[in-house]
């Protein structure tokens, strides 16, 4: 989805924080909306926790995304295919990749409950869940980020020594493993088990948003990865009961959460229109693969943005939380943010390069957040 | 070295069969006791793993054929559907020979016996030479090694007796085998693209997740304790440590480091067998055994990048009764003979399984619930079985057969794990008739008919595990499956040509197959099963499977010292798709398709020149067809590329120098062309062009 004055796809930074400031009516002022910090609870965290109004009304779909829940897609420039009907059609009976959604949930419960801190046995039973065979372990190494290049003469993440001269495109073995071990590791030592657990979910969210991408550039060659695609944002759920990825955007971000699952339709839908394998309609699978990661995008962002204003009203080991979550984070999105604004980018980089979560200026990192990610 | 086992551990007459003899195991130099069965008719050998190797025989393995060592069943409840390692357990070295039933055998060997029954034959006692009087011994060095993956080992040999009374032969051995490396890799023939198994070292030849250590012991001792009584105690180890399993080692898609691999695979069999001759008249030749075999294997699946560890280990100790009689052949009205032979057996299994998963940067390890099997599970089988052998006029043999069997079956549930408790039993009839006819001496004809049984086994009723296709959850109300098989062979013997030709047709009623299996099938707390790619449970089948086949064998003497040997197999196999008919009934639907990993079209020729001096020359061709008629789970099995295993034809040379029995030296070129190739299933691809060396020499 855009605005009406831009493309995303034209990557014109200036227009771009042009046409966010003024067409993109989301209310963002760089203030947080109507929660001012508050001294929080006696555990560190908000008492309050600061809400976020979505506000996309001025955000228009492009003309190549795919719109289901507008007559059925009958007015946008997509043929009509199986996702017409605004549900999901699962091109495999089983898609694996739920059972690792549902892993996550359950690390999830165990690690970051809200007002709870976790156990070193917390962190050892999640780290079970999380090194089932064919769990989420096993395809945070085999990860691949596809907004960078491949390694050069047919090398592959898997090989040994590739990760390491190639950490962006081998981001699981190379950035979000490392950091997972780790914090696991601490996390079972005790050493600030909240902390551990943001770097954790961190890690972890970023995998779901990269993995949803990198199955949808695979489903090219194996159909089934469209389901994972789905299953990665989704959890293999309906619209309304979302988990895991999806279930953070919509509780944050309703229309950002639609967008997504509308893009994970057009994916469905292109390859119900391009059947072929490998797939034939490249340029189709590349439009429907962009709507979903603008929208993905937007959702991290205000994932990020929450986490971000949540700093003003934590205190303690929850606000190191916060903080670490952060640090994880954002340097993960600086490439999608450099593309579209490197300025905003800096100014969103230089905040989590803070010594310490009090000196971040969480206006300026919101603002540059609503100007980047401003549409899904 | 000569026999002590009686000829009653030999295969049943008018079957077909064929052998391979240490003089062959010398010459060909196998690297394992599965390949010394590469020039077999009929049997085609799989390799998951360097260190494993599981014979097909018409087209079938694994827990559908029956595996003995000197009469006793190696078979145990453990053996899964598929390929299994079992048989490289044999240590080569330690064999005097290897005998091939094809087709069913339960008659006489019980459960499993459906495709076929390989008996080997341990080695011998020697007789003392002239000059060894009293108590005599001699010790015997054998040494190898082999480029290919750089094996290297050997074997020291004790022989030793006390005139006729008492007899020895043991010895230790070991190896240490390196990487293989191939000829490079074999293409997907689909997209001529690299198949994900195996995985190999930067020189595009060297196979990743290959080499293994091994140390075997055995000894083998017979008392003569009266004129025509015999008592044999015999022992063997076999230690095989740290063997990958290829296409696990790294699985399809993983980190360069991740890692299954065998870190024990150990077998110990110990026992007695007392032989007698002239007890009565309903025991002319009698044998009974008593013994104990230990099967412990500990896997472990390692992903060093993120420190995890997840250990199996389960240990199988079977105690087992034989019991085999001959009454004296009895002489019937009209000069009619008839033989008879009858036994019983009985092998009960105690079964202890456990797993752990693990976390090295921790240092902790957490018992699961559960092991690959159900801790604590045992399992009993046996029958007994009258056979008789009819002379009539003629040249006409008459044979008949038949056993009642017993099985037992007993698992523990685990509510954690959602593991039903298993108790069952059953009591198969089974039994086999033919006749065969010899109308000149050197032409016999042969027919015959054999219902052989499998009973499903801890396996199949308790066991989850990722296998190749995918991963492969229990089902306790499996049925047995039973092979009803036609065969005809016609056998030519002159002294320049033997000739033996086969056809066959096995019917295969509740055959137990792969059924692909959803998410929501999955047993529960199992979320490896819903995580998997692909799921299946062993079910029945509801109709026929059927498997056809042609052999031939041929062995030729054109000249004086020179013999050449060649023979050909073709396998054909459906049974029912086993999946569920999509809903759509516009999309396409296989309601028959073939077997799993049935061999192609293949076949052998052996040129064997020899000089009464002991020199030995000669080559040997093995060559395979492509296999393209998959079963649906070969199609999610990353051990065949997509689209079927392409064929091969691999050319090897020896040579080789016996002097008596002191020194013996041999020589084998392999793969002389270089060509790439794979044995249809497996995860391994053979050695590039190599050599191996054996050299063997004894005191005198």
């Amino acid at each position: 989805m855009s605005n009406t004055s831009k493309s995303l796809h034209t990557n014109l930074p200036a227009l771009m924080l042009a046409a966010a400031l003024t067409a993109c009516g989301n209310g963002n002022t760089g203030i947080p909306n109507g929660d001012n910090p508050n001294p929080g609870d006696a555990q560190g965290e908000c008492a309050t926790k600061p809400t976020y109004t979505e506000n996309v009304a001025a955000c228009v779909p492009l003309a190549t995304d795919y719109q289901p829940r507008v007559e059925g897609s009958a007015n946008d420039s997509w043929a009509a295919c199986i996702s017409d009907d605004n549900t999901y059609h699962p091109i495999q009976e089983s898609i694996s990749t739920i059972a690792r959604v549902e892993g996550f949930e359950t690390i999830a419960r165990l690690l970051w409950t809200p007002g709870k801190v976790p156990s070193p046995q917390s962190f050892v039973d999640a780290r079970v869940k999380y090194a089932e065979a064919e769990g989420l372990d096993s395809r945070v190494q085999r990860r691949e980020d596809i907004h960078h290049p491949p390694p050069a003469n047919g090398a592959k993440c898997r090989d040994a020594g590739i990760p390491e001269l190639y950490p962006d495109r081998c981001v699981g073995p190379a950035k979000l493993l490392p950091i997972l071990n780790d914090a696991f590791v601490k996390g079972a030592n005790n050493e600030q088990p909240l902390v551990q657990a943001a770097r954790i979910e961190a890690s972890l969210v970023w995998f779901l948003y990269v993995s949803a991408l990198s199955e949808v550039t695979s489903c090219g060659d194996k159909l089934g990865d469209c389901d994972s695609a789905w299953a990665y944002y989704t959890g293999g759920t309906a619209r309304a009961a979302p988990i895991g990825l999806a279930r953070y955007v919509k509780e944050l971000t309703p229309e950002t959460h639609e967008r997504a699952y509308d893009a994970t339709l057009a994916v469905r839908c292109w390859r119900d229109l391009d059947t072929a394998v490998p797939a034939a309609n490249t340029s189709l699978q590349f439009q429907a693969r962009t709507q979903l990661d603008t929208a993905l995008l937007r959702g991290m962002a205000v994932i990020v943005r929450q986490r971000f204003q949540e700093l003003t009203c934590t205190s303690g080991d929850v606000k190191q939380a916060r903080w670490t979550f952060l640090r994880v984070m954002v340097p993960l999105m600086d490439r999608a943010a450099r593309e579209l604004d490197a300025t905003q980018a800096d100014v969103l980089k230089a905040q989590v390069e803070k010594a310490s979560p009090d000196e971040v200026d969480v206006p300026a990192a919101v603002a540059a957040l609503d100007v980047l990610f401003d549409c899904p | 070295m000569t026999a002590d086992s009686p000829d009653d551990a030999a295969l049943p007459e008018g079957r077909a069969t064929s052998s391979v003899r240490r003089s062959d195991l010398e010459r060909r130099l196998p690297r394992s006791a599965p390949d010394a069965l590469r020039f077999e008719p009929g049997v085609f050998v799989q390799q998951t793993a360097h260190g494993q190797g599981s014979a097909f025989i018409r087209g079938l393995t694994g827990q559908q054929t029956l595996l003995l060592f000197d009469g006793i069943r190696l078979n145990n409840s453990t053996y899964r559907q598929g390929p299994n390692q079992y048989f490289f357990t044999l240590d080569s070295h330690s064999i005097d020979s290897i005998d091939v039933l094809r087709g069913g055998g339960s008659t006489r060997y019980g459960s499993d016996a459906l495709g076929g029954v390989i008996l080997t034959r341990p080695l011998s006692l020697p007789r003392p030479g002239p000059s060894d009087e009293g108590l005599w011994a001699r010790p015997r060095l054998r040494l190898r090694g082999a480029s290919a993956d750089r094996e290297w080992g050997g074997r020291l040999q004790l022989e030793a007796g006390l005139g006729e009374k008492w007899g020895f032969i043991g010895g230790v051995g070991g190896r240490r085998v390196g990487l293989l490396e191939s000829s490079g890799p074999v293409l997907n023939p689909i997209d001529g693209q690299l198949p994900e198994v195996p995985r190999f070292a930067p020189d595009g030849r060297t196979q990743l997740g290959t080499g293994f250590d091994e140390l075997t012991a055995d000894g083998r001792t017979v008392w003569h304790l009266a004129p025509g009584q015999r008592l044999t105690l015999a022992g063997y180890l076999y230690r095989q440590f740290d063997s990958p399993r290829t296409d696990q080692c790294a699985p399809p898609y993983a980190p360069h480091n991740e890692c299954l691999r065998y870190e024990q695979q150990f077998r110990t069999l110990a026992y007695a067998a007392w032989d007698a001759e002239a007890l009565g008249p309903w025991a002319h030749q009698a044998r009974a055994t008593l013994s104990w075999q230990q099967q412990h294997e500990r896997r472990r699946h390692e992903r060093p990048s993120s420190f995890v560890f997840l250990l199996g280990e389960d240990d199988v100790d079977t105690l087992g009764l034989t019991a085999l009689a001959h009454p004296r052949p009895f002489a019937l009205p009209g000069g009619l003979s008839l033989a008879l032979s009858y036994g019983l057996d009985s092998y009960l299994d105690f079964l202890r399984s456990e797993a752990t998963i693990g976390f090295s940067d921790l240092g902790i390890s957490l018992p699961r619930s559960r092991g690959q099997y159900l801790d604590g599970s045992w399992y009993l089988h046996g029958g007994a079985f009258l056979e008789g052998e009819l002379s009539l006029p003629q040249g006409v043999v008459v044979r008949a057969g038949s056993r009642l069997s017993w099985v037992a079956a007993h698992a523990p549930g685990d509510s954690e794990s959602g593991s039903a408790p298993v108790e069952r039993s059953w009591f198969p009839l089974v039994g086999h008739a033919g006749a065969e006819w010899t109308p000149v001496r050197s032409l016999t004809l042969l027919a015959s008919v054999d219902r052989s049984f499998r009973a499903p086994n801890l396996d199949d009723m308790t066991s989850r595990q990722q296998t190749g296709p995918g991963f492969q959850f229990e089902n306790p109300l499996l049925a047995p499956e039973t092979a009803t098989t036609l065969e005809v062979g016609v056998r030519v013997r002159t002294a320049p040509v033997s000739l033996q030709l086969w056809a066959f047709t096995s019917l295969l009623e509740d055959a137990v197959g792969k059924r692909p299996r959803e998410a929501r099938d999955c047993p529960p707390e199992t979320p490896q099963c819903q995580a998997s790619w692909s799921r299946f449970q062993l079910v029945n089948a509801r109709e026929l499977s059927v498997l056809r086949g042609l052999e031939a064998s041929a062995r030729l003497r054109p000249l004086p010292g020179l013999v050449s040997m060649a023979s050909v197999a073709w396998t054909w196999s459906e049974g029912p798709n086993l999946s569920d008919p999509p809903s759509d009934p516009s999309l396409p639907f296989e309601r028959r398709v073939p077997l799993s990993r049935v061999p192609p079209l293949n076949g052998t020729v052996e040129l064997v020149w020899s000089h009464p001096l002991g020199l030995s020359a000669g080559g040997a061709l093995r060559w395979a067809s492509a296999q393209t008629r998959l079963a649906l789970a070969d199609r999610s099995d990353a051990r065949i590329p997509l689209g079927g295993t392409p064929g091969f034809a691999v050319v090897d040379a020896r040579l080789s120098y016996r002097r008596g029995n002191l020194l013996m030296i041999a020589l084998v070129a392999e793969n002389l062309l270089d060509s790439p190739y794979r044995y249809h299933g497996s995860s391994v691809n053979g050695p590039g062009r190599a050599l191996t060396l054996s050299l063997e020499g004894a005191l005198p």
